[in-house]
């Protein structure tokens, strides 16, 4: 039956994986949200709603690996619904929820009230991960049978290092056994310490306890040794040096089964953009200088990076306007990722669309256990519509997301989400 | 201090001379053998002080010279523009405690300068007496204050400015009085 | 008269125009030779206030200030927050606002995090100064160095300064170092690796022992105070290595006599640590100096800075 109106997207031109060429044709959503016709100059049923896609992108939903939707628990930074809506306004139509709930997810059951709180609030799919250790601890093994039962697309402890590289080992020959995705921050917080920016000479220019790159490079080294071992699948949450990623390249040659998602921020920020102590530049991993970026660069380019991922961690402005030392690490970005990209990248011609498909869309899905989406015939309408010649502002008032705390606050990014068609529904972006 | 003004010469090299000479006379009247101290108030005050004191070596009355800055003592520090205070410091190399001092500066105005140059004094020692000499009164005084030797008195408006020149601290010599050209908008 | 841009607060030496350097500078002349008078105080400030908010204990920073202040005729109240109430950095914004409701005119802030005193300075009217945030900067300190180095030579420019110490967590080291730069003054620096920062400093020259110290003939040592409570063990084998490795002994003492190099330390000094009792005796050691033109240049900041609390 039906649920609503058919709507023709017309005169727009539909990105792919398969090519950077863009295909001018309109796309017809039937009432059940199915594409049920693409081709040139289609005619409109009579109760269509037209929506004029001329000069617009239809771009495959994206899909964000690496998300804190703060609910249940932080709901004074985000919840289910802001992160939504934050996600809808950036061409998001999935995302995976991290563990790091209040109380973290480490659980069957907790997996499952998540899972029921998602059904309820959020209007796009949202898939919780579990915890690889009870209470994200990092002491003892969480209970992985139950969360692989309720379907968990990935185990992590978010945003925490294992420390102990026994339990590592353990949390990876047990994964392995159910098949599960062990995704590591990678990081030595022996190293790390009480560390807020990149050390070097940023760190000692603002007089700030740095974080120096080994951290995150033994620990990728160490992780996927551990996974070389055990043979278990390893996902390396953001990246953020040349050197680890040559670790990753290095592995993948010889046939680890390893991957890594970049953050858009590791993308186009370095640590000399830090300024007076804006702690909206504060990260974990910190940014770097810019021959990290340049390599991060080329190996999202030549695919030795996979996966595009927002690190999506709204905090309030309130907690954010402490000194940069005591602030919390992260911002949000689901809604900027897109346009970000585009703005530094798509735009300048340094890739294509299809490139951010594959690494924000497809490559995602499939390391989750999901079929990549694509804009075709009979298949489910998931997409947003994209106009490069429109802008984002990026302001307090325009941004979705609960706390509107990012490092491109104030900047106008090039090209805009204009809406996300998801089944049956259309999310129209004002 | 931009704006167009009429500038009148009031006193040339001459005049000026003529007046330290005034003061010189005026001071070795009334002091005599007195123990006696002159304090200029930076910098033209300092520059008057040191000639009125050169003119009295000539007399056989030696005085010595110290210098005052009295930023420190103003009482308009709020209302500061953007041209911020230099220091010159202050100098008086001699006690005043008991002693007959002679404060100089090149022109009376509001009685202000000469207020915060009073507060300066006493901070450096009781003297006996202090006493005021100007070359030039131009009257408008805010506070009760009256110089005791004054080379040359001159009406004047508020509107209007006396600038003196001397030839130690401006590479000239003379005093000008300036009025700038009627504003309409009031 | 000299024409600056009025600046309100004063937060690192990064940021000062050389103009500005020269005006603290020269106006701190005049300052201290007040301190030869019986009043040694000035109405500059009468009316004013000055909050001293120490997040970390330092008498000798606090006191410094405070007699600055009052030489100036401002009303001064201190407030030292214990370390044991340590206030979490959440709670900082609340904090300024119980600072706007004082309405203080002037905020003298030092803290142990970085950055705080620019977060102050930007919720505030008033004139805030740095006294010193984490291991980043401490610009009074810097112009007093500056200032006492000037007074012994005048003819700086050119000249060779060497800091000695933990030049990784010092923001002494890091605002000294900025400003002797800017006035032309060469610095080098001499400490162990686990204490000078890695990667490329260009404005410092890295000395790797007394020998090489003494061969690049610098007109100051400059020791940096080791703080042992921190440091012990985890950046140096013990005091007593340190002592032996980057003290001043007798016969280092002895180079720098035969040298003329001037002794500078900011003070308190470890006896016995960077320095061994007889050089504290040194007839070149410019330690008390360092004290008195503290006063002189934080008058003269003080004097300098314009709140925008006059306005409404």
């Amino acid at each position: 039956m039906p649920s609503a109106k058919p709507r023709l997207f017309q005169n727009g031109r539909i990105a792919s994986t398969a090519s950077p060429e863009l295909r001018a044709a309109d796309v017809l959503v039937d009432g059940n949200g199915v594409i049920v016709a693409i081709g040139e100059g289609l005619s409109a049923p009579e109760d269509a709603e037209l929506i004029d896609c001329s000069g617009c992108v239809l771009v495959p939903g994206m899909f964000d690996l690496h998300v804190h939707a703060r609910e249940p628990g932080q709901e004074h930074k985000e919840t289910l619904a802001t992160c939504a809506a934050a996600a809808l306004r950036g061409g998001v139509t999935g995302v995976v929820l991290m563990p790091d709930a209040a109380p973290p997810i480490d659980s069957g059951p907790l997996v499952k009230s998540a899972m029921d709180l998602v059904s309820e609030l959020s209007p796009i799919p949202m898939h919780q991960s579990g915890c690889l250790t009870k209470g994200r601890e990092g002491k003892e093994m969480a209970a992985f049978s139950g969360m692989a039962s309720r379907g968990v697309p990935l185990l992590t402890d978010a945003d925490r290092p294992v420390p102990c590289p026994d339990l590592m080992r353990r949390c990876m020959e047990y994964a392995r056994d159910f098949d599960l995705l062990v995704a590591s921050h990678t990081d030595t917080p022996a190293l790390s310490k009480a560390g807020a920016v990149n050390e070097g000479n940023v760190s000692y220019r603002f007089g700030l306890p740095g974080i120096p790159a080994i951290s995150q490079e033994i620990a990728i080294d160490r992780d996927i040794r551990v996974a070389q071992h055990t043979g278990a699948r390893l996902h390396l949450q953001q990246i953020s040096t040349a050197r680890g990623l040559k670790s990753v390249q290095i592995a993948k040659e010889a046939g680890t089964l390893v991957t890594c998602e970049v953050s858009p921020h590791h993308l186009v920020l370095t640590e000399q953009d830090l300024r007076d102590y804006n702690t909206h530049f504060k990260f974990n991993p910190p940014l770097r200088p810019a021959a990290d970026v340049e390599a991060l660069v080329a190996g999202f380019i030549d695919g030795s990076i996979d996966v595009l991922a927002s690190d999506h961690a709204p905090h309030t402005e309130f907690e954010k306007s402490s000194d940069f030392g005591s602030a919390p690490f992260g911002a949000a970005g689901l809604e900027t990722a897109v346009p970000v990209i585009h703005d530094r990248f798509i735009r300048a011609g340094v890739f294509g669309w299809d490139l951010l498909i594959e690494r924000y869309s497809a490559a995602p899905r499939r390391l989750a256990g999901f079929a990549p989406v694509a804009i075709a015939e009979g298949e489910k309408a998931e997409f947003f519509v994209f106009d490069p010649e429109s802008e984002t502002p990026v302001t307090r008032e325009t941004m979705k997301t609960k706390s509107p705390v990012t490092p491109f606050l104030g900047k106008t990014l090039a090209g805009r989400v204009c809406g996300t068609a998801l089944g049956g529904e259309w999310y129209g972006q004002g | 201090m931009n704006e167009p003004r009429d500038i009148e010469e009031i006193l040339n090299p001459e005049a000026i001379a003529e007046g330290v000479g005034e003061l010189a006379r005026q001071i070795a009247y009334r002091c005599g053998g007195d123990e006696v101290a002159f304090v200029g108030i930076h910098t033209r005050g300092v520059t008057l002080a040191r000639r009125v004191a050169a003119a009295l070596e000539g007399h056989g009355l030696r005085y010595p010279v110290g210098t005052l800055d009295v930023s420190l003592y103003r009482d308009d520090f709020d209302r500061r523009g953007p041209d911020l205070p230099s220091l010159a410091g202050s100098d008086v190399p001699f006690s005043l405690d008991g002693i007959r001092v002679v404060l100089f500066d090149e022109v009376i105005y509001t009685g202000r300068t000469i207020r915060a140059a009073l507060d300066g004094l006493m901070d450096y020692g009781r003297p006996a007496k202090i006493e005021l000499a100007v070359l030039v009164d131009r009257g408008h005084r805010e506070i009760p204050i009256q110089p005791d030797y004054v080379a040359k008195t001159l009406g004047t408006t508020r509107e209007q400015h006396v600038k003196v020149r001397f030839q130690e601290d401006d590479g000239e010599e003379g005093v000008s009085l300036e009025t700038p050209h009627k504003s309409t908008a009031a | 008269m000299s024409e600056l841009k009025p600046r309100k607060d004063l937060l690192d030496i990064e940021g000062l125009e050389l103009p500005e350097i020269e005006h603290v500078l020269s106006n701190a002349v005049p300052f201290k030779q007040l301190f030869q008078r019986s009043v040694k105080k000035v109405p500059a400030l009468r009316g004013k206030t000055v909050l001293n908010l120490f997040y970390e204990p330092s008498t000798r920073t606090s006191s410094s200030f405070e007699v600055a202040a009052n030489r100036l005729s401002a009303d001064v109240t201190n407030f030292t927050v214990s370390s044991s109430s340590v206030v979490k950095g959440e709670s900082l914004l609340d904090t300024i606002e119980t600072l706007q409701a004082m309405r203080s005119d002037y905020i003298v802030i030092r803290h142990q995090a970085a950055g705080v005193p620019d977060i102050v300075a930007k919720h505030t009217g008033a004139s805030v100064v740095n006294a010193g945030d984490g291991y980043h900067a401490h610009p009074t300190q810097a112009l007093l160095d500056a200032m006492t180095f000037r007074e012994v030579h005048p003819d700086y420019e050119g000249r060779k300064v060497v800091i000695v110490g933990d030049i990784l967590h010092s923001r002494v080291a890091r605002s000294t170092s900025t400003l002797f730069n800017k006035l032309g003054i060469e610095v080098a620096v001499l400490g162990p690796g686990t204490l000078v920062p890695g990667g490329r400093h260009d404005f410092m020259k890295r000395l790797r022992s007394w020998d090489e110290v003494f061969d690049w003939k610098p007109d100051a040592v400059y020791l940096l105070r080791v703080q042992l409570e921190r440091q012990e063990g985890q950046f140096f084998p013990g005091i007593a290595e340190y002592h032996k490795m980057y003290g001043v002994n007798t016969q280092r003492l002895a180079r720098m006599r035969q040298l003329g190099a001037y002794l500078m330390h900011p003070g308190p000094v470890n006896r016995g640590v960077e320095i061994t009792d007889e050089a504290m005796r040194y007839e070149r050691s410019l330690i008390n100096t360092q004290v008195e033109n503290g006063i002189a240049v934080r008058m003269a900041v003080l004097h300098w800075l314009q709140p925008e609390t006059d306005t409404n």
